[in-house]
């Protein structure tokens, strides 16, 4: 039994850690895109 | 809500629900398989999810492969950022592949690993994969990354082939569950089979859709550093 749960256990962990790093390196892409916005915005306004 | 954000939602919610489906018909709904031993009959229990993960990466390195040769025609980014986020989502479930046959090879072979031919050709093809990211992780120019990425993954591809009929071809350790003279699973165990290949190709796309847009996000911030350059 403690071989299939181990099994099991692993495979959900591989696609958690998956699906994580992709939720992290999104947030991490979005918050850079909101700055990178707010720059060209300010960038944009200060050339007018 | 916006249709954009429904799809997404919507594959992995029912992907989701899918895998969890599969987890109970493989762990309780399939009967036991015709082995003697307890630990042997629940080890085998294993395979719904394993073969399921081995699959994906095989689909996920086949998807590679065709994007990669349709990018080598075309030069369109989407190929290449499908090809990637399909050999990083193969590569992920190739070690779950062989984690998960190493703990069943425990109890049923009384080993954690044998260099037999279906296991060492699997971990080659992972490393093999391995060096893909890695390769595109050290081309610095985009256009160059993607067009060596592109023949890498093909190339790479004829590795799946290999290991799909190294169980054939050799006499390995390895159980065949369908060979020439049929399966080796009762109709009931191949219907949790087969729903567990469903569920899984399934969360593949969900997570290539999630993947793909990831891609994209990185290639909006490249865009908007170049503009502030």
């Amino acid at each position: 039994m403690g071989y299939l749960i181990a099994a099991y256990a692993v495979l959900w962990a591989i696609s958690f850690g998956l699906v994580l790093s992709m939720h992290l390196r999104q947030r991490r892409l979005q918050l850079d895109l909101r700055v990178l916005r707010q720059l060209v915005e300010d960038a944009a306004s200060s050339d007018e | 809500m916006k249709k954009n954000d429904c799809l997404p939602l919507l594959l992995t919610v029912s992907s989701s629900l899918l895998i969890l489906l599969g987890l109970y018909l493989a762990l309780a709904g399939a009967p036991d398989a015709n082995l003697k031993s307890e630990t042997g009959r629940l080890a085998q229990r294993i395979i719904y999810f394993h073969i399921a993960t081995a699959w994906v990466g095989f689909l996920a390195f086949f998807v590679t492969f065709v994007a990669g040769a349709v990018y080598l025609r075309t030069q369109r980014r989407q190929w290449d950022i499908a090809a990637l986020a399909s050999a990083e989502i193969g590569t992920v479930f190739m070690l779950g592949v062989l984690v998960s046959g190493s703990i069943w090879a425990r109890p049923a072979w009384g080993v954690w690993w044998v260099w037999d031919e279906r296991l060492t050709i699997s971990l080659v093809q992972f490393l093999i994969y391995v060096g893909y990211l890695m390769l595109r992780g050290s081309v610095e120019d985009p256009a160059r990354r993607a067009r060596f990425a592109a023949v890498y993954g093909v190339v790479a591809f004829v590795s799946v082939p290999v290991n799909f009929v190294a169980i054939r071809l050799w006499r390995t350790q390895h159980p065949l569950v369908f060979g020439v003279d049929g399966g080796g699973l009762s109709p009931n165990m191949m219907f949790a089979f087969f729903f567990c290949l469903i569920a899984f190709s399934l969360w593949y796309v969900t997570l290539m859709w999630h993947r793909i847009r990831l891609e994209r996000l990185r290639d909006q911030v490249d865009e908007l550093k170049l503009r502030l350059v």
